[in-house]
């Protein structure tokens, strides 16, 4: 077992050596690929992150103001939530509501202060403000959704209203443009990947067709035969996602810095990707890049073998 | 050891390679296949170690008929059978301890087995004291001999030999026949294709004759005619 082991060991290593140069187009090949799959999914991420509050046909946020510390007075608040609800329900513009309450709202701020913790630090339950998420019906233009103004504004505890403008329109329009292509063109240099990693791995078979005729005529098993090729396909894939991994890793720091220092009102700050999912996003690289190599080099050892 | 039943091997729709052949070869037999260039040998050797199927009849190898033998039990039929062709089909790039080492490290033979016994295989084919010499710094006819020594490492039951001495020079072509000879004497089964003449007649044992993929002639202690 263990000679079998260095066998394998042995054979993947000298194949390696012996096409360097279609390896590595191989591994570069992969790498991009799946540098610009990681990028588009940073990408989108920023971009869900941006337009996270609006999400669900919510068009009108409705903020309130925190409680004063100096009236810890619940009634009164919970008498101008009621009076708030009751307007609202009342209004034809409004399909439905929802009440972002504490949690609801720091969890928002998480988000959109990603790339500001200072002012994050700053927010607590006493002092975020809560809000309604409007979704109006069908039809509702924006200068009928402007009257809430009107009929909110005189209502007591209410903040600021702020209105879904065109720019999350442009958003969404960027977010699908920019998504589609991107990922059109990775799923492209995947696939120039796995047929590179075919070729490289039918080079490495053609170059070495003497010994595997040696091997079949004495009795090797076919499997034998092909697995240091699958292993050496697995590892290209691999070594190719690893560097997508580094370079993804490497981007999205200099990313975060370079947002850290944008002004406040810039609009960037939320599109700051979290570590949990950079680091899933890594895992589903490697895993691509692994299953790419398995791929190309799979088909190419099983259907080159009667050289 | 090997029974071909009326064996039929076509390629394409007009060339028939062997046709409806039918002969026995007893364990420990010596058998000489000879006729012209494409009169069928080589074509009979492939059907013996399954890298060919014929279109109709049997082919059987130690009392298997390899005809329809799955695929993933090929390998083990071939640790059975060695081979030694014209061209030696050596691994350039590897030493003739290597080369000979090759063949039992890829059936997962343990390292201290091969040790063991490629040296010992090496005295056989009068080889030893050149285990760290590569192919191209052999002679044809030493060549040759490792060769034999990759096929008769694991003690194969049949030896299949094509065109052994056609590369060779006559001394040397009697060399790599002794060599064979003595195979057989330790009891390996050896079918050998050959067109020379010279070898076949001062060896007398069983010819098969082919001519245009037919048996024409099955005689014991023959010669070449």
């Amino acid at each position: 077992m263990l000679s079998r082991f260095s066998y394998v060991l042995r054979e993947t290593w000298a194949s390696f050596r012996r096409n360097m140069t279609l390896t590595v187009a191989a591994i570069v090949t992969s790498a991009v690929a799946l540098l610009i799959f990681g990028l588009t999914s940073f990408v989108q991420r920023g971009f869900d992150n941006l337009v996270e509050r609006w999400e669900g046909g919510v068009e009108v946020i409705v903020n309130v103001k925190p409680q004063d510390p100096a009236d810890p007075n619940s009634q009164a608040r919970d008498d101008a939530r009621a009076i708030i609800e009751e307007t609202l329900a009342a209004n034809p513009l409004i399909e439905s509501f929802d009440y972002c309450d504490v949690d609801c709202s720091l969890g928002d701020a998480d988000v959109l202060l990603a790339a500001d913790p200072t002012t994050r630090n700053l927010l607590t339950a006493d002092n975020i403000p809560t809000s309604y998420k409007v979704v109006p019906v069908d039809g509702a233009g924006s200068e009928q959704l402007q009257s809430l103004t009107e009929a909110l504004a005189p209502l007591p505890n209410i903040g600021d209203i702020l209105y879904a403008q065109d720019y999350i329109d442009v958003v969404s329009k960027v977010k699908g443009f920019v998504g589609i292509y991107t990922l059109i063109l990775s799923i492209l240099l995947l696939f120039a990947a796995i047929l590179l990693i075919w070729n490289t791995i039918r080079t490495a078979m053609f170059a070495r067709r003497r010994e595997i005729e040696v091997m079949k005529l004495v009795g090797a098993t076919d499997w034998f035969i092909r697995v240091p090729f699958m292993l050496e396909g697995l590892i290209q894939g691999l070594v190719g996602a690893v560097g997508a991994c580094g370079a993804l890793w490497l981007i999205n720091n200099r990313w975060t810095a370079g947002v850290e220092t944008f002004p406040e009102n810039s609009g960037l700050a939320a599109m700051v990707i979290d570590s949990n999912f950079q680091f899933s996003r890594m895992i589903i690289i490697l895993l691509i890049g692994g299953a790419a190599g398995a791929i190309g080099s799979g088909i190419a050892a099983s259907r080159f073998l009667d050289i | 050891m090997i029974r071909l039943e009326n064996v039929t091997k076509q390629y394409g729709h007009d060339v028939v390679a062997v046709r409806d052949a039918s002969f026995d070869v007893n364990k420990g037999e010596f058998v000489f296949l000879v006729g012209p260039s494409g009169s069928g040998k080589s074509t009979l050797l492939r059907l013996l170690n399954r890298q060919d199927r014929p279109e109709g009849g049997a082919v059987y190898v130690a009392g298997r008929n390899i005809v329809d033998m799955p695929s993933g039990r090929v390998p083990q039929l071939r640790r059975n059978i060695g081979n030694v062709f014209q061209d030696y089909k050596l691994l350039l790039n590897k030493t003739v301890f290597e080369n000979i080492a090759f063949a039992q490290e890829v059936i997962g033979k343990p390292k201290h087995v091969i040790r063991q016994q490629v040296p010992a295989v090496l005295d056989l084919v009068g080889l030893a004291g050149k285990e760290e010499r590569f192919p191209h710094q052999l002679s044809g006819g030493e060549q040759q001999r490792v060769s034999v020594a990759r096929a008769f490492v694991n003690r194969p039951l049949i030896l299949l030999a094509d065109e052994p001495t056609g590369n060779l020079d006559p001394a040397t072509g009697e060399g790599i026949m002794r060599l064979l000879d003595r195979i057989n004497q330790i009891g390996t089964t050896v079918v050998m294709a050959t067109h020379d003449q010279r070898i076949v007649n001062s060896m007398r044992k069983r010819v098969i004759q082919l001519d245009r993929g037919v048996i024409v002639r099955d005689q014991a202690r023959g010669v070449y005619e």
